[in-house]
């Protein structure tokens, strides 16, 4: 019996609740988010400003152009994408190979709940204390320099958050640290979705641990990894927190992690506070995380069909 | 040999895990120690036993006339009240989509899981414009009330409907004369507990952890949440208790590191369940 025969039987028709019940939603998400999105458009086609108190003239791309022969934005680009891409890769790396580790069979390993657990942990901080905490722990004299110099690692303290690589390399660790375990536990849930079986008839066919990985595990977990890696990459893009407050809230050293979106920030809070040039910041980085992502999800959409 | 490198391989792979945990825990542990700790010892090298610092510490924080105490007041009153909103409110919209047959109902649910994917960075100047507008800078309105539309949690919310809600139940209530509200609040809800616990529990966290919106819309240092305390505590360059710094840090972490001692089975099994089934 269709749904609809069932109503008509029951002579019951609510349907019409249904409005009435997404209507708080609606009417918020109306005022605060799609206003908002058209609001943030509408500006970057401005030159609003905080402080001139007038609202801005429309200047058509102007905003973009100005972009566009800024260097710091293009460097900002660049710290992006090069700071995702230095994260994520170890990041999936490690869940992979964890997420295997940990559904596989013929290792049996016990008390993998714990691992996940603690793994885990580092995403639930708060990305203000994680950014200070490390601050705290890569200064000159912290406790890491104290630690490799009296291990005999170094002769000299390394000035972990004045050097560019240096200050890169532990934004992608902080990065790594907080997000593998969380993909990790995506991972694992995939996994156990794939049938035993499988692997058992590819064991008495003599295939190798790292062949079933690449041959039945991998192809089976498309979708997910499809999910992880649109998921990372919108939230990678939109990095700020800790770049920002790792070191002096500009992307410093040389500007070497400073995010399309630190960039943003500081457009409006120079000193006439630059908003239609902010909101022209936002507006690329919206349509650079929509094209990747459906290039994504196109390029995983035409390999499923083969 | 077979067994012997069955052991082996084991061996292996729990050294592995063991290696990574001390990673992931190491640096809180030591923050939890540091924050016990004197800051000439601190200076002078690394422990791992605490130490009975913590008080004099804690009062150069309040010292330094940053009120951590108010702070934690103020995050957990936005924590509270924007996880009670989007929890109700997402059931709600949920439950609309789940159990009414309305027109467009298909696509406003595409339009919802679309939306889970533009994070509120995106639209945050226009946000901060139009707050500032209409004059609610430095009120807690425009950072609770958008709770009410929070696409992620409708679309949890909806993943466990469509696991937990039997149609049935609602056409025997109807029939028992139940009103579409009461039927709501006093069948779904009950029965979505396990689920709006696992939702709370994220939304929680993220109103908790969450800085640039805050940090755009209060400049009232009364109005200062946790996240913001820690970033002004942080840039100052001329600090050098780093004691106190330490207890500082510790302070905000706490409340989380208790929830999740508490609930990390459900905030796990809820990371899966909200990726594998979408």
């Amino acid at each position: 019996m269709t749904r609809a025969a069932k109503k008509k039987k029951s002579g019951i028709n609510k349907d019409y609740m249904g409005y009435v019940f997404i209507l708080p939603f609606v009417i918020v998400f109306i005022a605060f988010v799609l206003y908002p999105i058209a609001y943030t458009f509408w500006l970057s086609l401005t030159d609003t400003q905080l402080m001139s108190g007038v609202s801005g003239r429309f200047v058509g791309l102007d905003n973009f152009q100005a972009l566009y022969n800024t260097p710091a934005f293009r460097t900002s680009i660049t710290n992006t994408w090069l700071l995702w891409v230095l994260g994520f890769t170890p990041q999936i790396g490690f869940a992979l190979v964890l997420a295997y580790m940990f559904t596989n069979s013929t290792l049996k390993l016990r008390g993998t709940g714990i691992f996940k657990a603690l793994y885990y942990l580092p995403n639930l901080l708060m990305p203000a204390t994680v950014a200070a905490l490390f601050a705290t722990y890569l200064t000159r004299f912290g406790p890491v320099n104290q630690a490799i110099i009296a291990i005999g690692l170094v002769d000299d303290s390394i000035a972990f958050l004045d050097t560019p690589l240096w200050a890169r390399l532990t934004v992608t660790f902080i990065g790594w640290w907080m997000w593998f375990g969380q993909t990790t536990i995506i991972m694992v849930a995939g996994m156990t979705t794939i049938s035993p079986a499988l692997y058992e008839s590819a064991m008495l066919d003599g295939a190798s641990q790292p062949k079933m990985f690449w041959r039945i595990t991998l192809p089976l977990i498309k979708p997910i990894l499809l999910f992880v890696l649109v998921t990372a990459l919108i939230g990678g893009l939109q990095s700020f927190d800790i770049p920002f407050l790792l070191t002096n809230g500009r992307g410093d050293p040389q500007g070497s992690i400073m995010t399309m979106n630190i960039f943003m920030y500081l457009r409006r809070s120079s000193v006439m506070g630059d908003i239609g040039s902010a909101a022209s910041v936002s507006v690329v980085l919206f349509f650079m995380s929509s094209i990747v992502a459906l290039v994504l999800f196109g390029l995983f959409r035409e390999k499923d069909k083969d | 040999m077979y067994v012997f490198k069955q052991r082996l391989s084991k061996f292996l792979c729990y050294s592995f895990f063991v290696i990574l945990a001390v990673i992931c825990v190491v640096p809180v542990y030591m923050l939890l120690i540091n924050s016990t700790r004197a800051t000439p010892d601190i200076n002078r090298g690394i422990s791992l036993i605490p130490s009975d610092y913590l008080l004099t510490n804690w009062q150069s924080l309040n010292a330094r006339g940053i009120n951590f105490v108010r702070g934690l007041f103020n995050s957990s009153v936005l924590a509270f009240s924007t996880t009670a909103l989007s929890v109700y409110f997402s059931l709600m919209t949920a439950y609309a989509i789940k159990v009414y047959n309305f027109k467009f109902k298909k696509q406003f649910f595409v339009f919802v899981v679309l939306m889970t994917m533009v994070p509120g960075q995106l639209y945050i100047i226009g946000f901060f414009r139009y707050v500032a507008v209409l004059n609610l800078l430095n009120s807690y309105i425009p950072l609770i009330v958008p709770s009410v539309a929070a696409a992620g949690t409708v679309f949890f919310a909806k993943q466990y409907f469509d696991a937990a809600l039997m149609p049935e139940l609602i056409q025997s209530a109807r029939i028992d004369g139940a009103s579409e509200f009461q039927i709501f609040n006093k069948i779904a809800l009950p029965l979505a507990a396990p689920g709006a616990f696992t939702m709370g529990i994220f939304a929680f966290v993220g109103s908790w952890n969450s800085f640039l919106t805050p940090f755009m819309l209060l400049t009232d240092q009364n109005l200062y949440t946790l996240p913001l305390m820690m970033s002004q505590l942080n840039s100052d360059p001329f600090i050098t208790d780093f004691g106190m710094v330490y207890t500082g840090m510790a302070f905000t972490l706490i409340p989380i590191i208790v929830v999740y001692a508490l609930f990390s089975k459900r905030i796990v099994n809820g990371i899966s369940l909200g990726s594998v089934k979408g």
